[in-house]
């Protein structure tokens, strides 16, 4: 058995969703019935319309929500309440999975970016030798030798989400959760994101990315699951095959619906963003 | 409409001015004296002549004092004149309050004369003591004045920590000035996104009840912002410990900086 004594390394899974119910409030429900088991080193895409409970999804897995039925288990272990008043494992869990928020104003809260960014390792108790080391490795990797010095909320949103990405970059986490790490960014840093992931994943680590946009998914998913509007996984596969699936996409606002002018007529057609080389050519 | 435009200007003039006054770290970033030395020694030094000038009681000292200050100013880029005006404006305050009724208070008449039929004489003992009271309130707002534009705001707030202040305290100091610079940013954006939508004539009103309602929603805003953010807190291993990553390095220049102070305040 590997690293501590509280997680089931020998089988390959990570988390495992029986039946999981969620509502905010106890009144505004967010996910009804979601079952699904991801294993270590795979990369998997969550997509949806807005309200379909991606985020809440992934918060339920960094086990910043507890499921209200249903259970929600990481390497064996079931998390709730209980099991995270024992500082030994909160610790080691939130070693061994990082999230990115979709909203990055919320996970900037220091005076300065540097110290945001090793707010995390300093908490978990690494050591500072490190810290500085993986700090130089990541300001050069996503370029924000300048931000360093400056306050967060004073950044552009672009600038933020890097440095959001950042923070939890540097715990160097098993399991990478991204609540859309693109969204907003500009195609050269969108592009630069990507790569750490995939680079994140060939070096093993688990990928777990919710998003919208269509582009980036087939990059950074083997397997695609699609919230419904019911709340809960209403379908999952490879992504080329997700992806092909014009009227799930339809259902679920996943596509682009587009106004053509064709010479003079005028034509209105749903529109998948894929192939963006070929169609533009 | 002329006052309209009246108030809008000295809205947007208003906001301006907090904006550049709390916000802008202009003459913090100058490559100065004082900007150059670590802020725990800086602030140590600072504290050593606070200290000194609040227990003076003799003119001589509280003008070396005070031109020990001015020396600095010179010394730290910051313009003499920005830095007289920002402190002497407090200073008619104080005296006019203070100062004015100590001129006359028992003692060897120095000057008499009558204002609306009274009879006023003004002391020696009350004039000296008028003076040492200026004198040291100037001095002291002068020191604290340079050292908050010369030091960068969260400069100031690792240095708490550093010294052991609880996080909490100075959680809740980074936290409010946030909300100041939300604050800001929302009523801007609010006045951007009405004139936009409605031109710049704005009726009183209905421009009352949205800043009304523009408060309630920063209310709740800030609320979710919390619980958001505990949660952002949380996911990275939080577990309400005091932890500060301290860079700071004192270098030869910062005890020399040290002192000289402690020099200075000795020998005097
Ligand atoms: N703090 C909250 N209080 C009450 N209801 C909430 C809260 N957060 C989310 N919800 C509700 O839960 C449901 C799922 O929300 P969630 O944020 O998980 O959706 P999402 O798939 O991430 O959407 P988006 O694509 O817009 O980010 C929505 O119906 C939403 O209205
Ligand atoms: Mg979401």
């Amino acid at each position: 058995m590997a690293g501590c004594g509280y997680f089931n390394f020998m089988d390959n899974l990570i988390f495992e969703l029986n039946q999981v119910y969620f509502s905010y409030l106890g009144r505004y429900p967010a996910l009804c019935g979601v079952d699904i088991r991801i294993s270590s080193g795979e990369k998997i895409c969550i997509i949806g319309a807005n309200g379909a409970g991606k985020s809440t999804f992934l918060q339920l897995l960094d086990a910043l929500i507890f499921a209200d039925k249903g259970s929600v288990c990481f390497r064996g272990k079931e998390l709730n309440e209980k099991i995270f008043t024992d500082a030994k494992f909160s610790q080691e869990f939130r070693r061994q999975v990082g999230f990115i928020f979709q909203n990055s104003e919320v996970q900037l809260f220091c005076p300065t970016v540097k110290e945001d960014i090793v707010f995390g390792p300093l908490n978990l108790g690494f050591e500072k030798g490190l810290i500085q080391k993986r700090l130089e490795m990541l300001i050069a990797a996503l370029n924000i030798e300048d931000l360093l010095e400056r306050s967060p909320h004073q950044l552009s949103i672009g600038e933020k989400r890097k440095v959001a990405i950042a923070s939890t970059l540097i715990i160097d986490p098993q399991v990478l959760i991204l609540d859309e790490p693109t969204a907003g960014l500009d195609p050269l840093v969108t592009r630069n994101i990507i790569d750490l992931l995939i680079q994140a994943n060939a070096e093993g680590k688990t990928i777990i990315t919710a998003t919208h946009d269509l582009h980036i998914v087939e990059e950074i998913a083997d397997t695609v699951y699609v919230f419904g509007r019911q709340k809960k996984i209403v379908k999952s596969g490879p992504a080329e095959t997700i992806l092909t699936d014009t009227q799930l996409l339809q259902e679920n606002n996943l596509v682009h619906i587009h106004r053509h002018k064709h010479k003079d007529k005028v034509h209105i057609h749903p529109h998948l963003h894929l192939d963006h080389h070929g169609e533009d050519a | 409409m002329k006052a309209n435009n009246f108030i809008e200007r000295s809205i947007v003039g208003t906001l301006a001015f907090l904006r550049e006054a709390i916000f802008s770290q202009e003459i913090a970033l100058q490559n100065g004296f004082l900007q150059s030395l670590d802020p725990r020694v800086k602030i140590t030094g600072f504290l050593l002549l606070l200290l000194k000038t609040l227990i003076a009681c003799d003119l001589h000292t509280l003008f070396f004092l005070y031109g020990i200050c001015l020396l600095l100013v010179l010394i730290s880029k910051v313009g003499p004149g920005f830095f007289l005006l920002r402190t002497w404006v407090f200073i008619p305050l104080f005296s006019l309050c203070i100062g004015l009724p100590a001129l006359f208070g028992p003692g060897d008449p120095l000057w008499s004369g009558y204002f609306l039929g009274i009879k006023l004489v003004i002391s020696s003992q009350g004039l000296f003591g008028a003076l040492i009271f200026v004198m040291r309130v100037l001095t002291c707002v002068s020191f604290v004045v340079l050292l908050n534009i010369t030091t960068r705001h969260f400069e100031l707030l690792k240095v708490l920590r550093i010294f052991k202040v609880p996080q909490i305290f100075v959680m809740t100091l980074g936290m409010s000035y946030r909300y100041i610079f939300l604050f800001i940013e929302i009523i801007q954006n609010t006045y951007l996104g009405i004139k936009s939508r409605v031109g710049s004539v704005i009726c009183y009103r209905p421009g009352q009840r949205l800043v009304a309602w523009n408060i309630v929603s920063l209310w709740n805003y800030s609320l979710l912002l919390n619980q958001e953010v505990y949660k952002a807190m949380l996911s990275r291993g939080y577990r309400g410990e005091d932890l500060a990553w301290s860079d700071f390095r004192a270098r030869g220049r910062d005890l020399g900086w040290l002192a000289a102070v402690i020099l200075i305040l000795w020998i005097i």
